[in-house]
């Protein structure tokens, strides 16, 4: 699981959805939601959020070009690669801190990531949780 | 207007336990206490019942008081207006369906209130069946049956569907609210299963070491967690299978298990018999039809 402390910024609801966007160390996040202020006081501009997303939904791109729907784009940079049978754990430097990546270890291979290798990790907006800083946040409930 | 002050001293599985409940409810109200075990959950319905005393406190239902402990006033469990149905069926064997219910009717009660139970709960067709041949669903509602033979001010549910299939339980569950609601009951039902209280109770109370740790709606109550994702469920960890980096984790949610990949990164020191919230987003599960 990755989470990242971060700050709204903006709020964009239709109906029941809205899509929130967060600021992280100056890095811009959309996070897609069934919520809205009314639903839920504390989307707000200026709230402290956690950015939460799972591993197994980091996409990697090396030398992308060209457009791409993805919106949350981070660069950084291979700090360690641990590879499986199946699949390889891959850990990127960014400036969020640490961002851990799932991926095949095929798609390692065929895209010959290294360590030292400057990527991009990105992750879909519907893919990306919020949490309220300070709430009862991801632990067990009761 | 049930006003509960409780406070006792119990010797829970985890070591002794300060029981502290002060609890309002509303004639009418269905209201679930939701808790682990060894929180004092049954605790709490026996000393409504009059089953155990408090050691404080008072219990008044009404104009009535049940029980002061100030006062030294403890009225005997059948002079209290209660309904109680357990988990395990109390029937007794010796007598058919008709009997039992038979048996719980008072001089002043109007029999007519047999017929009207044994319709109300689909068991007429089993009056003159002994329990040795009814199934659990059947035998559940011949105690729900027997419980609102005095028509109770107050109907106390201990797990009454606990041990019943998926389907059974859910169809006694429609039976416990259609008496709910025709006798104008006030019933308190202790659960562990939280769809359960969702579509039963008004009000949920969670109960932790003997205190009450939140109330309200269920769906505040347990939706509080907060994060954004909404297909979201509480489960118990069965097993965790490490393969590499990754886990397969097993969860038990509800009488369903899934399966959920997880890392150390992720869970921490999660262990088996860990409480957890399973989080996904909305957009991710997908809905097929499957009705037969």
């Amino acid at each position: 699981m990755n989470k990242y402390q971060g700050v709204i910024t903006q709020v964009e609801s239709d109906g029941a959805l809205s899509i929130v966007h967060v600021d992280v160390k100056g890095q811009h996040f959309s996070a897609i939601i069934i919520d809205t202020p009314v639903s839920k006081p504390y989307l707000k501009s200026g709230s402290s959020v956690y950015v939460i997303f799972k591993e197994t939904e980091v996409v990697i791109g090396k030398e992308v070009e060209g457009h791409i729907s993805l919106r949350n784009k981070i660069n950084g940079k291979i700090s360690k690669i641990d590879k499986g049978a199946l699949l390889s754990k891959v850990t990127i430097q960014s400036v969020l801190g640490d961002i851990t990546s799932i991926i095949t270890t095929n798609a390692v291979s065929a895209m010959g990531l290294e360590r030292g290798d400057d990527v991009q990790a990105m992750i879909k907006t519907n893919e990306v949780m919020l949490s309220p800083v300070g709430a009862n946040d991801v632990k067990s409930g009761a | 207007m049930i006003n509960l002050t409780l406070q006792k001293q119990l010797n829970g599985v985890n070591g002794p336990l300060q029981l502290d409940v002060n609890l309002d409810i509303e004639k009418g109200a269905f209201i679930s206490i939701y808790g682990l075990s060894g929180s004092g959950k049954t605790s709490v319905l026996r000393m409504i019942a009059g089953l155990m005393s408090p050691d404080k406190g008072s219990i008044q239902v009404a104009d009535e008081v049940w029980f002061d402990a100030a006062k030294s006033i403890d009225k005997a469990p059948q002079k209290r207006n209660v309904g109680f149905v357990f988990q395990d069926y109390t029937l007794f064997p010796n007598m058919n369906v008709e009997g039992q219910l038979k048996y719980a009717l008072r001089k002043e009660d109007d029999p007519s209130v047999v017929d009207e139970l044994l319709e109300i709960m689909d068991i007429g067709q089993l009056k003159s069946t002994y329990p040795r041949t009814l199934s659990g669903g059947q035998k559940q509602r011949v105690a729900l049956a027997r419980a609102l033979v005095q028509k109770p001010s107050l109907l106390l549910l201990d797990e009454p569907f606990s041990a019943l299939d998926r389907g059974m339980r859910s169809r006694l569950q429609d039976y416990v609210l259609q008496a709910h609601k025709v006798f104008g009951l006030t019933t308190i039902m202790v659960s562990h299963d939280v769809a359960e209280i969702y579509k039963m109770s008004d009000q949920t109370i969670v109960l932790e070491e003997g205190r009450v740790a939140k109330q309200g709606k269920p769906q505040g109550v347990f939706a509080n967690h907060e994060v954004s994702g909404k297909f979201q469920f509480t489960g118990e960890v069965v097993s965790i299978e490490e393969q590499g980096f990754l886990l397969i984790i097993f969860i038990l949610i509800g009488s369903d298990f899934v399966k959920v990949i997880g890392s150390r990164d992720e869970v921490g020191p999660l262990k088996v018999g860990d409480r957890v919230m399973v989080a996904s987003k909305a957009f991710n599960p997908i809905v097929k039809i499957i009705n037969p």
